[in-house]
């Protein structure tokens, strides 16, 4: 009798937890938009900043009844190498039965979820991931919402030439730029494209690439300091452009301008070098949260939002350009009517959006390829500890203006 | 001649860095004869601990070094009694082991701080001063102090002090040492947690030069590897010297070649050392089976 019992609690104990642990009617309708990115391990902090901004786009769109009548969950999971991506789009379109997906802070954890989600019969839609080859691989489930690789390089040499040498006052072919590059395919498809636009434009180019995981930088910075150039111009992880901004103090060397491409723009540096040395120094970046309301219109609300969320500022300017991404995600598949990659990708390229349209001053134009076009990262400056949006004119915050670029 | 002036000069600052990370890891593989893939860990360990020290009390790096020191001693001894000491009759065991304790490590920092990149500022990381046309930072020169004082100080230590003999005797037959009343378990446990120790005052000082990452003790492992392989393996002066030829190696291609080929070209001279002279240049021939030299 005893063991009847006890099978009869474990029986009704189980209904229990099955009834918990099943989803209701409500949750079968939820649309489950499956987010792939490194939540643990050395980019989880950029992982973790991309989701909050798709985070508060889905929040957003919820509070308007969701798309498509469903209301929309965010899956996490967790992928720091390709091996691990293409296991975390397998669980979460076998397990967690999500409807598409999206990401990424890295392109090669993006090149291999998005072929495994084609492989499941899935969009992927990148936000974040940079590489110009993610879209020049043609996948037909894959778009870009953000700017690629190239969009960086344009928008730096643009300053080089539009603000940087006007500000020197020196003529254009006299001017010398030396492009340090961190040597994987994220540094050097940038300085590639640099190098050929700079070049392009008569400008004299000097060029070296280093390890990112070099444990000293002092003869790139020895390089660069004989070459004697007007502007360094460098694209680099975090933690090496921290020590190449040490070193350059260490070493004396003074160039007239610097611009830092793809990182340099959190505290992690400002920690690292201090805000008098990096006085001056400009970056090119995704749009941030204080850009000037005609350029990313709602961009002062995303910080408020963002804010009221998670009780601190941004940590990195990645989140808002993610939740632009889910924004116009979410517009293509209620244009759409459905999350079929198929029907996806052809409302997403009829999608013609004015720059200006979102709080980072993208537009959505999508070329051949699904890049959107209208999607350019934008220039700041360092000043006194804060980073300021200095180019295009049209995204200066009111009274921000472009201080000295020795940072004087 | 002022390229060269500065090549030079950072060459020789690096090989201090170089320095202070091998000395430890040439000890312990001295001692206890386990090459230890956990030292850069353990360096980083002794960063991270500079950080939780400046940041809970305010403490330059400088200063620090009196708190992070006896804690990773400690931390050392711990896992050569708890981890190693029982693999004492695996060797080859050991040496996974402490792969697993890289892992370990690493991956728990990461959890711990999520990847971001921490730094600790000192006033003295902002100071450079110009000699012989070089340009000198103060924190790489104390660097290269410490890890002259660290060699030198560990060779007086092994040479006349009684648990440096003991050390020494360990090192050069286990059993006989064991026969005339050393204690080898003990001095196992504590070699390691000096080794870890000096590890930790790399961590310490190199604090004010770089950024903190959970990856950054890998980054030091391997060149900190071709440092006791060119300079002997076992020799403490071998470690000394060899953090300079790693330097002035690394400095000499990355500056006259390109920056990108000085790990390959310091790889191709450590492959000929080795062919060449398997003991490494101030090594003893066979140190693999004799071990420590403390001259």
């Amino acid at each position: 009798m005893p063991a009847l019992n006890a099978r009869l609690t474990a029986v009704a104990a189980g209904l229990f937890v099955g009834l918990l642990a099943s989803p209701g009617p409500a949750a079968a309708q939820d649309l489950k938009i499956g987010v792939v990115n490194p939540y643990s391990g050395p980019m989880a902090l950029y992982g973790d900043e991309m989701t909050r901004g798709y985070d508060i786009a889905v929040d957003q769109a919820n509070a308007k009844g969701g798309v498509l009548g469903r209301k929309i969950t965010v899956v996490r999971a967790s992928a720091t190498s390709a091996q691990e991506a293409i296991a975390a789009v397998e669980q979460l379109t076998g397990r967690d039965k999500v409807d598409l997906l999206s990401g990424t802070y890295v392109t090669a954890i993006s090149n291999a979820a998005s072929e495994a989600a084609l492989n499941n019969g899935k969009l992927y839609w990148e936000t974040n991931a940079l590489s110009k080859d993610l879209t020049d691989r043609g996948l037909p489930n894959f778009a870009r919402s953000g700017p690629d690789s190239t969009a960086f390089a344009r928008r730096s040499v643009e300053g080089v030439l539009q603000l940087v040498i006007p500000k020197l006052g020196k003529d254009p072919k006299s001017v010398k730029v030396w492009i340090e590059h961190e040597d994987s395919s994220f540094g050097t498809s940038i300085a590639t494209e640099q190098e050929r636009l700079l070049k392009q434009a008569g400008i004299q180019v000097g060029m070296g690439a280093h390890s990112a995981r070099s444990v000293d930088l002092s003869d790139s910075i020895l390089r660069a300091k004989n070459a004697a150039p007007d502007i360094w111009l460098s694209t680099a992880y975090v933690t090496d452009h921290n020590l190449l901004l040490r070193t350059i103090r260490e070493q004396g060397f003074k160039p007239a301008a610097k611009m830092l491409v793809g990182t340099g723009d959190t505290f992690e540096t400002l920690e690292a070098v201090g805000k008098e040395a990096l006085n001056g120094v400009l970056l090119v970046s995704y749009p941030r949260a204080d850009v000037g309301e005609a350029y990313g219109p709602g961009a002062a609300a995303f910080l408020a939002a963002y804010k009221a969320k998670y009780n601190r500022d941004p940590i990195a300017p990645q989140a808002m350009s993610a939740y632009v991404g889910m924004k116009i995600l979410l517009e293509a598949v209620t244009d759409a009517k459905s999350t079929g990659y198929e029907a996806v990708i052809a409302a997403a390229a009829k999608m013609d959006k004015p720059f200006g349209t979102y709080e980072t001053g993208y537009g959505v134009k999508f070329d051949a390829t699904m890049q959107n076009g209208r999607a350019l990262p934008l220039i700041a400056q360092w000043q006194d500890g804060q980073v300021r949006a200095v180019f295009p004119k049209e995204a200066l915050a009111p009274g921000v203006t472009l201080l000295d670029l020795a940072g004087k | 001649m002022t390229d060269l002036a500065n090549v030079i000069a950072v060459g020789i600052l690096l090989g201090g860095i170089y320095a202070l990370v091998s000395v430890g890891l040439n000890l312990i593989f001295g001692v206890i004869r386990i090459v230890n893939f956990a030292q850069g860990e353990f360096v980083m360990l002794g960063m991270y601990g500079t950080y939780a020290v400046y940041n809970l009390l305010h403490l330059d790096p400088y200063v620090a070094v009196l708190l992070v020191l006896p804690v990773l001693f400690v931390v050392g001894a711990v896992i050569q009694r708890l981890i190693l000491a029982p693999l004492r009759t695996e060797p080859s065991m050991q040496i996974f082991a402490t792969f697993g304790l890289l892992m370990l490590l690493e991956n728990v920092v990461l959890a711990v701080t999520r990847g971001t990149a921490y730094s600790v500022p000192s006033p003295l990381a902002e100071v450079s001063v110009a000699i012989l046309g070089a340009q000198i930072g103060l924190v790489r020169l104390l660097a290269l102090v410490a890890a002259t004082v660290v060699a030198v100080a560990l060779g007086v230590f092994l040479k006349r002090s009684m648990l440096g003999r003991a050390i020494r005797a360990v090192a050069q037959d286990r059993n006989a040492a064991r026969l005339v009343g050393i204690d080898v378990d003990r001095i196992y446990m504590l070699t390691f947690g000096i080794g870890t120790a000096l590890a930790g005052l790399a961590g310490c000082l190199l604090t004010p030069i770089y950024s903190l990452s959970p990856q950054i003790g890998t980054n030091f492992i391997l060149p900190a590897f071709a440092v006791v392989v060119l300079g002997g393996l076992g020799s403490v002066l071998g470690a000394y010297v060899g953090g300079f030829i790693v330097g002035l190696t690394e400095s000499f291609a990355g500056y006259y070649l390109d920056p990108a080929l000085k790990h390959a070209v310091l790889f191709a001279v450590f492959i000929a050392v080795l062919i060449v002279r398997p003991s490494g240049l101030l090594g003893q021939v066979g140190a693999e089976e004799v071990g420590l030299r403390g001259e």
